[in-house]
C-alpha cells in the first residue's frame, strides 16, 4: 500500500506535541528511576523518544490494571449505580513502538467484535497511535518472525522514522493522514525516503530470525501432551512477568471492593500463570503445575489464536525474553516444539 | 472512611483488640467501676493478644481507623501461658516496621493490661486517645473509598 | 571460574552415575549475553550444559519446597542459607538434598552493565579473574566485576555455603561487615519523607508477584494475597493494597529472610524492595540476636521467645 509521507524535523516535533496536548491527552514513554513507561504527558519535554522500549506494553493506556466498571451505593432496599462515562477527550499514543502497535490490534480483536467490550472500545474509538519505528532492534526482539517489522505500520496511524535531524513520517490510516496535515509536516524529498529505505532494510537485517514451521498451530495440538514440556518448563517460577508486560495478554478478573453500603466493581489484570487461574470452587485445578500453565500460553498464543482470531498472540516484542527472571525464552520454546521437540 | 476535612469537632476512632483474660476484664472492670474515659474506643474482643494477626492491624488502618491498641496479659501471666510473649515478638517488630514505613508513632501501641487494672485500663485508653487527637486523621495507609457522585455522601 | 564450572560438572556427573540423586539442578548459559539461568539435569550425557559464572544469579533453593526426587543443588551462600531454613521449616529434608557448595564472589547486575553500555550492542560477555570483558561488534570494554555487583552481593556477609556436602572451589574470607547503615540513614528521615519515597516505590509495583514466587522462602500453598475468606487486601494495584502487599511480604519473612536478594532482581520495574526486608533484619538481629539460615539447631524467632524480650514500645499508662 502506498502510503501518503511527510516529514517531521525534530525541532518541529515539541509544537507537534504541544497542539495535540490542547485538546487530547497524550501517553508517552516517560522516565521512571531507571525504567521507561508509558504514562500521560502534560508538557512535550517528558516524552523519551531515545530508548529501546518500555519496559511495560502500552495496553495500559486502553487496559489498565485497575478499571472501575460501576460504582454503587445501597440504601434501604434501593441500589444506586454509577457507571464511568467514556471519556470523550481524545487520546493519543505517542512514540510506541511499531509491535506494540500490532499488540492493540490483538486488543481490538478481543475487546471488539461481538462480544464488545464498551471500557476497552469506547477508549480505543478514540485513540490515535503514533509509533516510532526501530532503527537498533534489541537482541531479544523478533517481531519479523511473529508477522510484522521493526519499521511496520500494522496498526499505526503514524508511523514516525527517525533518519537523523528529522522523521519520515508514514500514515498507516485515515486518522493518520488526518494527522499529516498539521503545519509541524513538510513534504517529504526522495533523498529522505532513500534513507528512510536504507534504515528500514539494516533494521530488518540485523534481527535474528526464530524458524518457525509452518502451520505451527497443528504442530502444537499434536504436542500437547507430550513430556517435551515438563523440561521446556521446569524453571519457570510462575511469576505473571511474561503476562502482565506482554502487549497482547489480556486476561482479567472481576472484584467488588465495598466500604460499608457502598463500593465498586472493578476489572483487575490476571494472569494464567498464577495457581487460582483455573482453581475450581471444589479445590480442583485443571492446570495444578507451572507445566500446565505454561503450556496453556504457548498454546494460547501460538496455536488457539492464530486459528480463532487469525493472528498470533505474540508480535515478538522480547519482553518477556529479557524480564523473564530465570531466562525461559519463548522463542527457544516455540522453536523446540516447532521442530517436533528435538532439543 | 476518609473524613472530608479535618475540623475541631473531629474525634479519632481508635479500635482496641483485648484479650479475654486480661485486658477484656480490665475494661470491664473499668465500667462496672464507673470510671471515666474517652468513648473514643472500640473494643474487640479475643481469647489471646497472641491471637492478633498483623492483618488485623493493617485491615483497621486501611478502613480509616485513626488508632489500634492491642492489650493482653502481663508476661508469665498469660491464660494459654506464652501467647502473649508471642504476641511480644510479633508486634515488636510490626511496630517497628510500621513506623519505618512512616507511620506516626503512637497510632499503633501495645500494652498489657489485667483483669483487676480497671484504673490502668481508663488511663491506658486517655493516653493512646490523647496522642491520637495530636496526630489528627490517619491517612496513609487509608484506602481511598470510591470515587464519584456518592463520595459527598459517604458518612462515618 | 572455568575450574569452578569442571569441578561442578564432574561432581554432578559423578552424583548422577552414582544414582545418589534424580536430578541436579544448577546453571547454565541463557539466551543472552550476560545471563545464566536455572537448569535441571537429569542425565549424564547433559551435565556439560552446567556452567558456573558471574551472571549464575538465581536463588536455586526457590526449587526444593514440594520437590520429591532426591536433588542435588549448585548453592552459592544464599542458596545454602535458605535451604537451613527450609529445612528448619520442613519444606526439605536434609538427606534428600546434596548441596554442591560454591562460595561466591558476588553476582553481576546486568542492569548496572546495560546502563554503561546499550544492551544492543553486546554481543558476548566473559569474565577473566576480576574483569567483566564486554565485546560488540564495534567496541570491547574490560569491566572491573566488583563495580558491577548486584546491591545484595556487596552487603553480603556470608559468601562461603553454610551448609553443604561437597564444595567447588576454595573458601572465601568472609571479613564483610554489614552495619545497616542504609537503614540507618534511611531511618533518620522523617516519616513523611520515608513514607514519600516508600510510596513511590510500590507505585511502581505492577502486582506480578515475581518478587514472592523467587523468594525461596515464599512457598505458601495459598498466599495471602490469594486468600478470600478474608480478602485481606484487594487484587489491584491501588496505593493502600499495594503498600501492604509490600509491609505484609517484608513482615512474614522476618527471621527467615536470608537476603538472597531474589526478590530486587526478578521485578521488572525496579522497586526498592531490599529496603523494607533489610530494615527487618536489622531488627530481628538487634531485638532478638538472630541471623536466619546460619544454623541448623537456632530456633526461628518467630518460633520461641524469651521472658525478657525487649518490650521498650509498650505504653505504661
Amino acid at each position: 500500500m502506498s502510503s501518503p509521507s511527510k516529514i517531521l524535523k525534530k525541532d518541529r516535533l515539541a509544537s507537534f506535541l504541544e497542539r495535540l496536548l490542547q485538546e487530547r491527552q497524550v501517553f508517552a514513554p516517560v522516565r521512571k528511576g531507571e525504567v521507561i513507561l508509558i504514562r500521560e504527558i502534560d508538557s512535550p519535554s517528558q516524552a523519551v523518544l531515545e530508548y529501546r522500549n518500555a519496559k511495560e506494553s502500552p495496553k495500559s493506556v486502553l487496559f489498565p490494571q485497575r478499571e472501575t466498571l460501576f460504582r454503587y451505593r445501597a440504601e434501604k432496599g434501593k441500589a444506586e449505580v454509577d457507571i464511568p462515562s467514556g471519556r470523550e477527550q481524545g487520546r493519543v499514543v505517542f512514540g510506541i513502538r511499531p509491535c506494540d502497535a500490532r499488540g492493540l490490534l490483538l486488543l481490538d480483536k478481543v475487546f471488539g467484535g461481538d462480544c464488545r467490550d464498551p471500557y476497552y472500545a469506547d477508549k480505543r474509538a478514540n485513540t490515535v497511535v503514533v509509533s516510532l519505528g526501530c532503527a537498533n532492534p534489541n537482541p531479544a526482539c523478533f517481531c519479523l518472525s511473529m508477522g510484522g517489522g521493526p519499521c511496520s505500520a500494522e496498526g499505526s496511524d503514524l508511523l514516525l522514522l527517525d533518519v537523523g535531524d528529522r522523521y519520515v513520517a508514514e500514515a498507516g490510516s485515515e486518522k493518520g493522514t488526518a494527522l499529516l496535515e498539521d503545519e509541524a509536516f513538510e513534504k517529504v524529498d526522495e533523498e529522505t525516503v532513500a534513507l528512510a529505505e536504507k534504515v528500514k532494510r539494516e533494521s530488518k537485517a540485523s534481527m535474528k530470525p526464530v524458524a518457525l514451521k509452518e502451520k505451527l498451530e497443528e504442530q502444537l495440538e499434536r504436542l500437547f501432551n507430550d513430556p517435551v514440556w515438563k523440561d521446556l518448563t521446569e524453571s519457570c517460577l510462575g511469576c505473571g512477568i511474561c503476562t502482565y508486560l506482554c502487549p497482547t495478554c489480556h486476561c482479567f478478573d472481576l472484584c467488588d471492593e465495598a466500604a460499608g453500603t457502598t463500593g465498586e466493581r472493578i476489572r483487575v489484570w490476571d494472569s494464567c500463570q498464577f495457581p487460582l487461574f483455573t482453581q475450581q470452587a471444589s479445590g480442583f485445578n485443571p492446570r495444578p503445575t507451572v507445566k500446565e500453565r505454561f503450556r496453556q500460553r504457548i498454546m494460547h498464543k501460538f496455536s488457539y489464536l492464530p486459528e480463532t482470531q487469525a493472528m498470533p498472540g505474540c508480535v515478538g516484542c522480547g519482553r518477556c525474553v529479557t524480564e523473564c527472571p530465570v531466562n525461559l525464552d519463548i522463542r527457544e520454546v516455540v522453536t523446540s516444539l516447532s521442530e517436533g521437540n528435538a532439543r | 472512611m476518609r473524613r472530608m476535612a479535618q475540623s475541631s469537632t473531629w474525634e479519632p476512632k481508635i479500635v482496641a483488640f483485648l484479650c479475654n483474660w486480661c485486658s477484656y476484664a480490665g475494661a470491664d472492670l473499668a465500667g462496672t467501676s464507673r470510671i471515666q474515659y474517652p468513648p473514643n474506643v472500640r473494643i474487640i474482643r479475643l481469647p489471646c493478644s497472641g491471637r492478633v494477626n498483623p492483618f488485623f492491624i493493617l485491615s483497621s488502618l486501611q478502613k480509616g481507623v485513626d488508632g489500634v491498641l492491642v492489650s493482653g496479659c502481663h508476661p508469665g501471666e498469660c491464660h494459654y501461658l506464652t501467647g502473649n510473649y508471642s504476641a511480644r515478638r510479633k508486634f515488636a517488630l510490626l511496630k517497628s516496621l510500621l513506623e519505618f514505613a512512616g507511620v506516626e508513632e503512637g497510632r499503633v501501641q501495645f500494652s498489657w493490661v489485667s483483669a483487676s487494672e480497671g484504673v490502668r485500663f481508663a488511663r491506658l485508653i486517655g493516653k493512646v486517645t490523647a496522642r491520637i487527637k495530636i496526630l489528627g486523621p490517619s491517612k496513609k495507609l487509608v484506602k481511598t473509598p470510591a470515587r464519584g457522585p456518592f463520595h459527598a455522601a459517604v458518612n462515618d | 571460574m572455568r575450574q569452578l564450572t569442571t569441578d561442578i560438572r564432574s561432581m554432578a556427573r559423578k552424583l548422577l552415575q552414582e544414582k545418589k540423586v534424580q536430578v541436579v539442578i544448577g546453571f547454565e548459559r541463557g539466551s543472552m549475553p550476560l545471563r545464566s539461568r536455572p537448569c535441571f539435569v537429569r542425565k549424564e550425557e547433559e551435565v556439560d550444559r552446567l556452567v558456573w559464572d558471574g551472571f549464575c544469579e538465581n536463588t536455586l533453593a526457590a526449587y526444593l519446597p514440594k520437590r520429591k526426587e532426591k536433588t542435588a543443588i549448585v548453592a552459592k551462600g544464599c542458596d545454602s542459607r535458605a535451604v537451613v531454613e527450609l529445612i528448619k521449616e520442613k519444606q526439605v529434608q536434609r538427606d534428600q538434598v546434596i548441596l554442591i557448595g560454591v562460595p561466591c564472589r558476588g553476582m553481576v547486575d546486568r542492569s548496572r552493565v546495560e546502563a554503561r553500555v546499550t544492551p544492543g550492542r553486546i554481543l558476548q560477555a566473559e569474565e577473566r579473574e576480576d574483569l567483566l570483558i564486554l565485546k560488540g561488534s564495534d567496541f570491547e570494554e574490560a569491566l572491573s566485576r566488583s563495580d558491577f555487583l548486584h546491591d545484595s552481593c556487596k552487603t553480603c556477609t556470608h559468601p562461603n555455603p553454610v551448609l553443604h556436602d561437597l564444595l567447588a572451589g576454595e573458601s572465601l574470607d568472609e571479613k564483610n561487615q554489614d552495619s545497616f547503615s542504609d537503614i540507618e540513614i534511611f531511618d533518620a528521615m522523617t516519616p513523611e519523607e520515608r513514607w514519600s519515597y516508600l510510596s513511590k516505590e510500590v507505585d511502581k509495583c505492577i502486582r506480578c508477584y515475581a518478587c514472592r514466587n523467587a523468594c525461596p522462602l515464599c512457598y505458601c500453598p495459598e498466599c495471602f494475597v490469594d486468600a478470600s475468606l478474608p480478602q485481606w487486601i484487594g487484587k489491584s494495584t491501588d496505593s493502600s493494597d499495594t503498600m501492604i502487599f509490600h509491609l505484609m511480604r517484608a513482615y512474614h519473612l522476618a527471621g527467615r529472610c536470608v537476603a538472597c536478594g531474589a526478590c530486587e532482581r526478578a521485578c521488572p520495574v525496579g522497586v526498592d524492595l531490599r529496603k523494607l526486608n533489610r530494615k527487618l533484619l536489622k531488627d530481628v538481629k538487634d531485638l532478638f540476636g538472630y541471623e536466619a539460615g546460619l544454623c541448623l539447631d537456632e530456633v526461628s524467632p518467630l518460633a520461641t521467645f524469651r521472658p525478657d524480650d525487649p518490650e521498650h514500645f509498650i505504653v505504661n499508662p
